[in-house]
């Protein structure tokens, strides 16, 4: 169990190393540094002063060298202005850079500054991942009991008019991506001019002129305008899981144990409780804990359509203003979260199944 | 907050523009623009076409909160400010020389009045007596001095304020030259133009000119320390999310008591139907822009509609510097004339403004000079393309990927598409999109309004203009408007003006389809102001 353990966080800290060279390459080829260069700087710099401004900003030099200083392996780099204030990574302006750390990379617990957000990359990333946290609590309580509830119903009696009516649903839900559903959610519930918001304001149902609010922010959560952000995410989800569990019910419910609990006359009340519901949730446990990696999939399109600030749109912005050390960031918080919950997973695995052994 | 000019010494040329008024000559509008440019205050103005100054909104109340949505794109260094949003967030604190007024009106504010001579060349500037700093200290014209050497510096990249005041700067330090700002007295600050300039006193009034602190760091955030003369004071600035601009505590603001607790900029992304979905569930009070089918959305939920009309446009412009394609003067010209500007007016902003001539000055400029119309056709397009050997080239046309930018573009596209030509139009978003603005082949810019006709021009089409987007370089154009920006009378300039908007309709760059009416709305029971140039002067807004 130890070693499973000790493997997988390996195989993390080797994603994580992969990935975030990956973009870190990609963040640096030449016309992105100066894209970052004009939006700092000003849209009218001339290129020449564009390609200062870029060496300026230790944005020069190797590829694997500026690597190895955001991880904390090479100095980072330190220059003196044209007009004699020295600039560096490792210090803030101002300050004496005698006094500052040779080293300062994500080894060393720094995160970076963020050009977009115009402070350091931590406390901005873990404020836009607690924003994330709660929408993501809000989609988990929404979607997993109704998930499992529609499967369970729909596995009980395979091919019956429930099952039949459930199914359909489920597989409608998991074939309507993110943006199709939020944008038609928006569109039925939450538009002053289409849907259902204006025939209801007409008929004095809702005081103002829509019902739900079709953008959220993590300052003021409520009803009204969490409603969609969670529902558009939990959807799909719902649809998916639903899927799984009716699967696994079925297979459960057509077991030998199952058909001879009924032959000694349980009820079939008792039988769907008392047997066959534990057996029938493993497959659906894996499935739920594969919904994270797909959950932050899911936040990044349904936080820009609604305006969220949370890590979805933290990604967005940081790739569309070029950001390099709030990219680097999302990457990492990114593995972070897929491996540890996939961890979690193989490690709950065990004890809801005994048969499987890990290693 | 009234303008002191002694009517005694009213500037020659604003008797002159009164009896231009008086004749029909010009409109109300366009003489006050002139008049109050010369240094003659609104009243001033108003008292000498015969009419009442409009007094300032009707009692207002003091108190409140109003909450804006509005990009919030993060403070800069004023000088280097490049989108009025920028600065409507410092201008809670950072007050500007002269501000130029909804109306059409120049008024002094950290300026108490200005004059300049016959010729335009020598400026007097008087300080407003009583202005603070927010800790304390006397504003005075040692401030206005440093302001300026800010401005006239060259060897900053990017500082929009540079290419502004030719008569002041050495061109080879590309600084403020010696004695061309002169502190008289402690009041009072004379400039000494090397040439005359008509455009100094709306330059002083543009954005990117707000007045600093001495002890202001160049090139530094300046919501970090916000030390200004004005009301207020920011409290939170989070870019992409929100900027909050609270009173300033402990500070007696000079303009008295600004009605507004607070000002909440509220930034939910540029997708204008959210815009009205937050409109609709009350989460904002008023809105920076209201655009296209907008319009009528907002209305339906009984907002009050702004509107203003202005010079501000939209330009499809080639770039000859960064394309082969549109190095051929005869292939620009039959690209320009295959788009009629009726047609983009009508589906690219629902007719909500005027037609334009292609050549970027508009009838609510003073100098303005009308030209013989041109004639649009679109058969001429192929045969010039085919003897410039382009047949079969491809013309990426690129725009922003929504609002009025895309559609106008569209429709541009489209004409261009059934004179034949191979046209392919590509969007972007805007956070992607205005990182290149200046480079891009063939794309569409949105240029906001400028009191004078000579100051865009000057900016965008000059061969050493800081906003050149389209890599034209005609000496004949530069030579007039060296001449133009030397003439302080208008009517003596419209006859340069003639020749700038022959050369620039004639160059073929641009395409520039129409003039846009500005819309904003705002909820019930606020006071808020559509300024032309979107700028927010918060003093002036109030809570019913």
């Amino acid at each position: 169990m130890l070693i499973f353990v000790v493997r997988r966080l390996g195989l993390m800290l080797l994603s994580a190393f992969v990935l975030t060279f990956v973009v870190f390459y990609l963040t640096n080829l030449p016309p992105n540094l100066e894209k970052l260069a004009r939006s700092e700087g000003s849209v009218r710099m001339t290129d020449e002063a564009v390609a200062q401004w870029i060496i300026d900003n230790g944005h020069g030099g190797s590829v694997l060298g500026r690597y190895g200083q955001w991880l904390g392996v090479v100095p980072g780099w330190s220059n003196v202005d044209e007009k004699g204030v020295p600039r560096g990574r490792c210090f803030a302006a101002g300050t004496d850079p005698a006094l500052a750390p040779r080293y300062c990379g994500i080894l060393q617990g720094d995160w970076g500054y963020s050009t977009y957000f115009r402070g350091p990359v931590l406390p901005n990333l873990g404020e836009k991942l607690g924003a994330t946290g709660i929408l993501m609590l809000w989609v988990m309580i929404v979607m997993i009991p109704t998930s499992l509830l529609i499967g369970i119903l729909a596995g009980m009696r395979e091919g019956s008019r429930t099952d039949r009516v459930l199914s359909t649903f489920s597989i409608a839900t998991t074939a309507t991506p993110e943006y199709v559903s939020g944008v038609v959610l928006v569109a039925l519930l939450a538009s002053p001019v289409t849907g259902l918001s204006p025939l209801l304001s007409e008929w004095g149902l809702i005081d103002g002129k829509i019902l739900f609010q079709g953008a959220a922010s993590p300052d003021r959560i409520t009803f009204w305008s969490f409603t969609l952000p969670v529902l558009t995410i939990a959807l799909y989800g719902i649809g998916y899981i639903a899927r799984m569990t009716r699967a696994s019910m079925t297979e459960v419910m057509t077991a030998q144990y199952i058909r001879t609990a009924r032959l000694k006359g349980v009820g079939f009340r008792q039988v769907v409780l008392r047997h066959a519901l534990r057996n029938a949730l493993i497959a659906p446990f894996t499935v739920i804990m594969l919904q994270f990696p797909w959950l932050l999939n899911g936040v990044v399109i349904v936080e820009t359509l609604f305006n969220y600030k949370g890590f979805g749109w933290t990604l967005v912005v940081a790739a569309g203003n070029n950001d390099i050390n709030l990219l680097l960031g999302c990457s990492v918080v990114a593995v972070f979260v897929v491996l540890v919950t996939q961890l979690i997973s193989d490690i709950g695995y065990v004890f809801l199944n005994p048969r499987i052994r890990l290693s | 907050m009234t303008n002191t000019n002694r009517a005694a010494a009213v500037h020659p040329a604003a008797t002159m523009h009164a009896e231009e008024f008086a004749a029909g000559k010009i409109s109300r509008r366009e003489f006050l623009t002139r008049t109050t440019a010369l240094g003659v205050s609104a009243a001033a103005a108003y008292g000498l076409i015969g009419l009442a100054a409009p007094s300032e909104a009707q009692a207002q109340t003091t108190g409140g909160i109003v909450r804006v949505a509005m990009e919030v794109k993060g403070t800069k260094d004023p000088r280097l400010a490049d989108w009025p949003q920028i600065a409507n967030v410092y201008r809670g604190w950072l007050e500007y020389l002269i501000q130029y007024n909804a109306d059409g009106t120049f008024e002094g504010r950290l300026l108490e009045s200005w004059e300049a001579n016959a010729d335009a060349t020598v400026y007097t500037l008087k300080v407003r007596p009583g202005v603070t700093w927010n800790n304390g200290e006397a504003f005075t014209a040692d401030d206005v001095v440093r302001n300026f050497a800010r401005w006239a510096d060259g060897n900053v990249e990017g500082n929009a304020m540079a290419s502004r005041f030719p008569g002041l700067v050495d061109t080879a330090t590309k600084s403020l030259r010696e004695g061309a700002v002169v502190k008289v007295d402690d009041m009072t600050v004379q400039l000494n133009m090397s040439e005359s300039d008509v455009a100094v006193v709306p330059n002083l009034s543009d954005y990117p000119a707000a007045v600093v602190h001495a002890s202001f760091v160049d090139g530094e955030d300046p919501s970090v320390n916000p030390i200004g003369t004005g009301p207020y004071i920011p409290q939170e600035v989070s870019v992409g999310q929100k900027a909050v601009l609270v009173r300033a505590p402990n500070h007696t603001w000079w303009g008295g008591t600004a009605p507004l607790d607070e000002i909440h900029y509220i930034d939910f992304g540029t997708d204008p139907s959210t815009m009205v979905n937050l409109a609709a569930s009350d989460e904002i009070d008023a809105n920076y822009e209201t655009t296209g089918d907008f319009i009528e959305q907002m209305d339906a939920l009984g907002w009050k509609k702004l509107e203003i009309v202005t010079a501000a446009t939209i330009v499809v412009r080639m770039n000859s510097a960064t394309s082969d394609l549109y190095k051929d003067k005869a292939v620009r010209q039959a690209i320009q004339l295959a788009v009629d500007p009726k047609v983009v007016l009508e589906l690219g902003y629902n007719n909500l403004g005027t037609t334009a001539e292609n050549h970027h000055a508009c009838p609510v400029h003073p100098e303005y000079a009308a030209l013989p119309p041109q004639t649009f056709d679109a058969s001429k397009l192929k045969p010039a393309l085919e003897a410039a050997g382009l047949a079969d080239a491809e013309i990426e046309i690129i725009s922003l990927d929504d609002g009025f930018e895309a559609t106008t573009t569209a429709a541009v596209v489209a004409q261009l598409k059934d004179a034949g030509a191979n046209v392919k139009h590509t969007v972007m978003p805007g956070s992607t999109f205005w990182n290149d603005w200046q480079k891009y082949p063939f794309s569409s810019t949105t240029w906001n309004h400028r009191p004078l006709a000579v100051q865009n021009m000057s900016l965008a089409y000059t061969s050493t203009g800081s906003w050149n987007e389209t890599g034209m370089a005609n000496a004949d154009f530069d030579a007039a408007m060296v001449k133009a920006l030397s003439l302080a009378d208008a009517d003596a300039r419209r006859e340069q003006m003639v020749t700038l908007e022959t050369i620039l309709q004639d160059e073929g760059y641009i395409i520039q389809p129409y003039w846009r009416s500005l819309f904003a709305h705002v909820k019930e029971g606020f006071n808020v102001e559509r300024h032309p140039s979107n700028e927010h002067q918060h003093y002036k807004w109030s809570k019913a």
